[in-house]
């Protein structure tokens, strides 16, 4: 299907939130760095602010997609951002420093190679395939990467397979409790593929809102921060972990009611315990 | 080794019990709070005029929310586990935090979908999202909580090499698929469209026309949930319990053999039994119940 039956009226452009969305992830998974140069982990929360700007930036990439009348595809479209960028972060993670720079190369290939062969090959032809699948690949990447930056505290690839297991008092490393040898990749992999394609999901109709929707967004990101931090207390030291879950809650307390508020703006009528209203026509 | 084969098989029949109960469990919440099948009618229904007091919160098809759920529940109470938690206080306490998650998107999904249906004059309705929301919440936590505990038994007692918040995220997705299959059709298909002669979606212009009144008053999702629980969530306990058990006890009997190509053979085995009773039991409706043979005789 290849006409537009949505249009984004208004608002802030497309190209704009990409391109604020990127270098935000990008800067705010980089500032888990600090982790290193100071030889602790109170700024792993640093990735978990990351994961809340790519899923913005995500949530407006599946709108821009589906706004070309892909509606029980909303929720695919988080699953192959996310399936495609697991394989950019795996291999990003080996080189070092430059591992988020290198995710977002990777993803970028990555999901042109997919969207070639959703456009040319499945003949989806959709005239912004490939480039939000580009886009969705490197939110996808970018989030698994803030995720584990925030759980791990760092994001190369020793970090995220070694965990330390306390055994008669003593710490022992293990492979078993690590982000990956544990497979809390599992979990976070479906965290963010929920939480990317559910602000569309959710506000997709006639009266769609663009402010709504990312404010929906950022909630959804700041919820998912708030278990990644739970689980992360497993994996760095519980004053670290505390930190994201105190940024979590109160980024997420203010996104929640924040979008209440403009759900009850929206709405054609805010009722409490009243009967169906009788509608012209009927 | 007889001692470990009956272990075996008695931690089969647990997870087997326990998946019984999780797929009645998904199954109500889902349809109390119309997701997967029944969902785009009751989307619908406000655009062609008909607003209703139904829970309308589809966070995504079945087998991702279920995949997300199961799988963050597996996680968090992993993460406890490793943080030497005692087993079974980890299970409540990761069930607990993925259904308030589940609870927070519930409520995010009905106010959206609400408020973008404004156009035709739905109005979001507190007193169901309040009711509605506890209600699916208190199911997810059964459906959450008997799963990941299956998957812990999986894990712990049949010594599954697969981590917990993978096994999550495979069985979750398995539970929501079962759910959506088997259990979905009797509310989407039946409930919805009691007052129409074949059930659903026959007469395109019956699109949308769901039923919105009960005997008494206005119907919720609440009466969707009494209507499925009686039979769609049996059902499709009984097809999630069916799956676990078989594919636990094929495993913990047959991987000796052949080292371990006895298990797939017994696997197929079973597929082809099950295919053989699927098409008996089609063949078998449709020569009792098919209305399509003579139409104008039988509806006249």
């Amino acid at each position: 299907m290849t006409v537009k039956v949505e249009k984004i009226e208004g608002g802030i452009p497309h190209n704009t939130i990409m391109v604020a969305g990127l270098i935000a992830s990008v800067i705010l998974i980089y500032l888990t760095y600090a982790n290193v140069l100071t030889g602790t982990a109170y700024f792993s929360f640093f990735g978990g602010l990351a994961t809340v700007a790519a899923l913005v930036w995500g949530s407006h990439a599946i709108k821009h997609l589906c706004s070309y009348g892909i509606g029980t595809g909303v929720p695919s479209a988080g699953m192959i951002a996310f399936g495609s960028g697991v394989i950019a972060m795996l291999f990003a993670t080996k080189y070092g420093v430059a591992a988020p720079i290198v995710a977002v190369i990777v993803a970028a290939i990555l999901g042109a190679i997919f969207g070639y062969l959703a456009n040319n090959v499945l003949s989806m032809r959709i005239p912004v395939m490939i480039i939000s699948l580009i886009e969705l690949s490197v939110i996808g990447a970018l989030t698994l990467m803030g995720y584990a930056a925030m759980m791990t505290g760092s994001f190369n690839l020793t970090a995220l397979t070694t965990g330390s297991i306390a055994i008669l008092g003593m710490s022992l490393p293990s492979y078993y409790v690590s982000f990956i040898g544990g497979a809390l990749i599992a979990t976070v992999f479906m965290l963010g593929a929920i939480a990317i394609q559910h602000p569309f999901n959710a506000c997709l109709g006639p009266n769609w809102t663009q402010d709504r929707m990312l404010t929906l967004a950022a909630e959804c990101g700041f919820l998912s921060m708030i278990v990644a931090a739970i689980m992360s207390m497993a994996l760095i030291p519980m004053g670290a972990a505390l930190i994201s879950l105190f940024v979590a809650v109160i980024g997420w307390y203010y996104t929640y009611a924040k979008y209440i508020e403009l759900s009850r703006r929206d709405a054609a009528a805010w009722l409490d315990s009243k009967p169906i209203p009788d509608v012209e026509g009927q | 080794m007889v001692e470990s084969i009956v272990f075996g098989i008695g931690i089969t029949a647990l997870a087997g019990a326990l998946a019984t109960v999780a797929g009645a469990a998904e199954n109500v919440e889902s349809d109390i709070g119309s997701q997967g099948d029944p969902n785009s009618q009751v989307q619908l229904a406000p655009q062609m005029g008909y607003i209703h007091r139904i829970f309308n919160k589809a966070v995504a098809g079945e087998p991702p929310a279920y995949g997300l759920w199961i799988a963050l529940g597996a996680g968090l109470a992993w993460a406890f586990l490793a943080m030497q938690i005692n087993p079974i206080l980890a299970l409540v306490l990761g069930s607990s935090l993925a259904v308030f998650v589940q609870g927070v998107y519930a409520t995010t999904a009905y106010l959206g979908r609400t408020a973008s249906l404004a156009k035709f004059g739905q109005p979001v309705y507190v007193d169901i999202l309040k009711s509605m929301t506890t209600v699916t919440m208190a199911h997810a936590f059964v459906a959450i909580f008997t799963t990941v505990t299956m998957c812990y038994l999986i894990n712990a007692a049949l010594g599954h090499p697969f981590p917990l918040p993978l096994l999550g995220i495979v069985w979750g997705i398995a539970l929501g698929a079962a759910g959506s299959a088997t259990g979905n059709p009797f509310y989407g298909k039946e409930r919805q469209y009691q007052n129409q002669k074949y059930g659903a979606g026959v007469p395109i212009a019956a699109s949308g026309n769901i039923v919105r009144f009960a005997e008494a008053g206005e119907r919720n999702s609440l009466d969707n949930g009494w209507f499925s629980a009686r039979l769609g969530g049996p059902a499709s306990g009984v097809c999630f319990g069916l799956i676990v058990f078989l594919e636990l006890w094929r495993t913990v009997l047959f991987e000796e053999v052949g080292s371990g190509w006895g298990a797939i053979v017994m696997g197929i085995i079973i597929i082809l039994v099950f295919m053989v009773i699927d098409r008996y039991i089609e063949v078998w409706a449709r020569k009792n119940y098919g209305p399509f043979v003579k139409p104008e005789e039988t509806s006249s």
